[in-house]
């Protein structure tokens, strides 16, 4: 009888732990795969620039980056999204729930990463979307969009979620 | 500039802290030396002093809107009260970290230099602490690090600090919790090192005992807080979701109440030892369980943090050591830890330790209730969620039973059987009275609920045995224990109360437009939406609504109000309530329509008020015992 209870005490948080640790490291990988791709919405906006733009300008490989000149946690990102841009990658910004002056002084101020902003004041196209705020980020593929970020996008999240997408899609095509 | 010397301070102690280690386990093959331990806690001092004095700091760095340092930049903000300043500190991940480790080192160096100079405990606590708290350190330091700087520059402002945390009630949740999980560690310590010692003619439990009594107020009234907020501030208009944050929770708080309970019998009547060692051991390896699903992002939920399975996979390594390191010097002792006597049949003793079972069994459930939605999904990919039915199915039993052994261990006595007729005569006069208020209450609402029913006979049988006793103490002067009568109440009332608010309690969704009068039921003859506007505040919109009831005869006016906060575009839900000592209205506004009309909640809540006072009156009672003890 005591044999078994001593046996027990130590077997079962073994289990547990045993357990968990598969839970944690499955999570990730379980996440991409079942992320489920959707069309992009079909719009037409203005840009920051008052030049006309709609899904078709989404070709391609395109990261969209929700942003805003009121969000901290943008400009925290921000410098990584200009690395990015460096490296010939195209990010289309979404101004949410900005006003155009605000939004236009912040770029000029810190430098503008992105090929062109839709600029959405009412949060439109970014409820369409299923924003919840400020930042979050979208990879999208020939108008399909495959990754979903929410929150800051950084180094390890660029490269654990979307560069192998990335890869994956430049390979099929 | 401060942020990196607070930094260095943390660090420090982390270096200290290795140090007393490394030196403790190399000279401990040589002989001991004496001066060994006074170093040793020496620098253990120190080690919690400069903890302290970053923490300090820090605080200092929120207060003063330091917005370089990213932790800060993200959670707080230049318009916040200083009150708000430093809560934000815990309202998220790598702040709140900080403060359990503060926690646990001001609970270890209190402990630690409370005991006797030479007491012989004293090493091997300090070392299990040390490790302890060694391991969090590591854990803030590597992974979660609040000193972190935005570089090269600054931001100006601040992200603000979620809305719904700014509530005082949130603002000292997470600290009482904390305190309460962490205080659980000196019980862990020292049992751990009572066993690695291996001098089991040492009496251990006088030790501990208040200490954990204390913890165990800071975790009762941490859980209450995070209810009462609930429903006041998160306009759900429950008071428990079974929300699996909540159930971690719950654990520690049920295995210390096993604890408690079960170190009364064995500094009592020295039996169920190995018992009360296992729970001490149970409660704190729960409490890192529970930090490691919080923090972990395993499950979603209102409470959790940023899913990072980096510090998922460091707690869940470094808890699993520590619990593990516990239970295996526990599974090696037990042959040695076999208490002399028996647990006498019949004896308060006895029932106690039916109900000790019982109290395991429900964190057995509960656990499972946490775990099963994983195990699925990691066997079959399918996502279930597991929600109150399964939680009142399994404790509806579970409570009827503990009830039982509550009434009849009332008059029990220690380590003396009692009698069959005896049982029966305690048992009589509460289940009679229980039965045929039970009867009442459902002839009188005309609801009919097996679970509900079961916890309103449970409560009433805990609540009328109590009574009985108080009456016998008033008129024949028997003896009461007065500190456990009243905590017995107050359970007794929470089972009462939580099962009539589930039986009464009602929700009408209403949709009416400006200046339109509907009647609702018997009780809110009239309700009309009387006026809404808009308000701008400094940081955030208020569209606020108007509304004025006819309930049960009085003229009732509630404003209800929708917020957007401008900084994070959060939209929160400000319900307004009017609260009677038996029913509480609760009213949120929701949507508008395309019609221009505008939906509203109505839940009228009953007993929502006791249920805080029975939690107050378990605290009550623990105090009590505790005072009582000091000054015998």
């Amino acid at each position: 009888m005591n044999l078994i209870f001593r046996f027990l005490i130590i077997i079962v948080p073994i289990l547990i732990l045993v357990f968990f640790t598969k839970v944690l490291l499955i999570d990730e990988d379980n996440k991409l795969i079942n992320f489920e791709s959707k069309i992009f919405p079909e719009f037409e906006m203005r840009d920051l620039n008052g030049n006309q733009v709609s899904a078709q300008s989404l070709s391609g490989i395109k990261i969209l980056n929700v942003w805003a000149s009121w969000c901290i946690t943008c400009l925290v990102e921000h410098p990584f999204l200009s690395q990015l841009s460096e490296k010939n990658i195209e990010i289309v910004g979404l101004n949410y729930k900005d006003t155009d002056s605000k939004a236009i002084a912040w770029l000029q101020k810190h430098g503008n990463p992105y090929i062109f902003s839709i600029y959405d004041p009412r949060g439109d196209l970014a409820f369409d979307l299923g924003v919840t705020g400020a930042p979050e980020t979208f990879l999208i593929f020939d108008n399909e969009i495959i990754a979903h970020v929410q929150g800051e996008i950084n180094q390890q999240k660029w490269e654990s979620i979307f560069l192998p997408l990335i890869n994956n899609n430049q390979d099929q095509s | 500039m401060i942020g990196e010397i607070a930094h260095f301070l943390s660090l420090s102690a982390a270096v200290l802290l290795i140090l007393i280690l490394i030196f403790n386990v190399f000279f401990s093959f040589n002989k001991i030396h004496s001066n060994q331990l006074t170093l040793s806690l020496r620098l253990f001092n120190q080690a919690c002093f400069l903890v302290f004095v970053s923490f300090g700091m820090y605080i200092y760095l929120a207060i003063s809107d330091d917005f370089s340092i990213v932790y800060i930049a993200s959670h707080s903000n230049s318009q916040l009260p200083v009150f708000y300043k430093v809560t934000s500190i815990w309202s998220a991940h790598e702040g709140s970290m900080f403060l359990w480790i503060v926690f646990l080192t001001g609970w270890s160096i209190l402990f630690l230099n409370s005991l006797n100079k030479n007491h012989p405990l004293k090493r091997l606590t300090l070392l299990m602490l040390s490790l302890i708290i060694l391991g969090f350190m590591l854990f803030l330091l590597i992974t979660s690090n609040p000193f972190e700087r935005i570089l090269p520059f600054g931001v100006i402002e601040g992200a603000d600090i979620n809305p719904i945390l700014q509530d005082p009630a949130l603002a000292i949740h997470p600290p009482m919790l904390y305190l309460g999980y962490v205080g659980f560690v000196i019980a862990f310590s020292y049992i751990t090192a009572y066993l690695f010692n291996g001098d089991f003619e040492l009496q251990w439990e006088q030790d501990i005992k208040n200490w954990s009594f204390v913890a165990w107020i800071f975790l009762t009234i941490g859980i209450t807080l995070g209810s009462w907020w609930a429903y006041y501030e998160l306009g759900w208009g429950g008071y428990w979701f079974w929300d699996p944050v909540e159930n971690v929770a719950l654990m520690p708080w049920l295995a210390s109440t096993a604890f408690m309970h079960s170190l009364f019998a064995s500094s009592k009547s020295n039996v169920l030892k190995a018992w009360t060692m296992f729970l001490g051991i149970l409660i704190f390896s729960l409490s890192l369980f529970g930090a490691f699903i919080v923090r972990s992002g395993i499950i979603d939920s209102v409470h959790s943090f940023a899913n990072d399975p980096e510090r998922g996979l460091y707690l869940l390594g470094f808890s699993g050591f520590i619990s593990l390191l516990a239970m295996g010097i526990f599974a090696y002792r037990i042959p040695s830890l076999n208490s002399s006597k028996l647990v006498v049949i019949g004896s308060k003793e006895s029932f106690l330790s039916m109900n000790n079972i019982l109290m395991i069994t429900s964190i057995f459930s509960i656990f499972l209730g946490v775990t099963y939605p994983l195990i699925i999904e990691s066997i079959s990919g399918d996502k279930v969620s597991i929600g109150p039915p399964y939680y009142n199915t399994i404790f509806a039993p579970i409570i009827l039973i503990a009830s039982i052994f509550i009434m009849i261990s009332v008059d029990a006595a220690w380590q003396r059987s009692m009698s069959l007729r005896n049982i029966s005569l305690t048992a009589a006069i509460p289940s009679v009275f229980s039965l045929i208020i039970t009867y009442v209450v459902w002839y009188a609402t005309g609801i009919f609920s097996i679970l509900a029913y079961i916890g309103i006979f449970s409560g009433l049988l805990i609540l009328t045995s109590y009574f009985v006793r108080v009456i016998n103490n008033l008129f024949n002067n028997r003896f009461i224990n007065k500190g456990s009568a009243i905590a017995h109440i107050g359970l007794g009332l929470l089972f009462f109360v939580v099962s009539m608010n589930s039986i009464l309690s009602y929700e009408k969704n209403l949709n009416i437009s400006l200046d339109q009068t509907v009647a609702v039921d018997e009780s809110v003859t009239a309700f009309s939406f009387d006026d809404i506007k808009v308000i701008k505040a400094s940081n955030h919109d208020i569209i606020s609504a108007e509304v004025s009831i006819r309930q049960d005869g009085k003229n009732v006016l509630l404003n209800p109000q929708k917020r957007k906060y401008i900084t994070r575009g959060q939209i929160t839900s400000e319900s307004a309530i009017q609260a009677t000592i038996l029913k509480d209205t609760y009213l949120t506004i929701g949507d508008q329509l395309e019609n221009g009309s505008w939906t509203f909640s109505l839940k009228i809540n009953y007993f929502i008020k006791w249920i805080w006072i029975s939690s107050a009156l378990m605290v009550l009672g623990m105090l009590i015992t505790i005072f009582k003890q000091k000054t015998s």
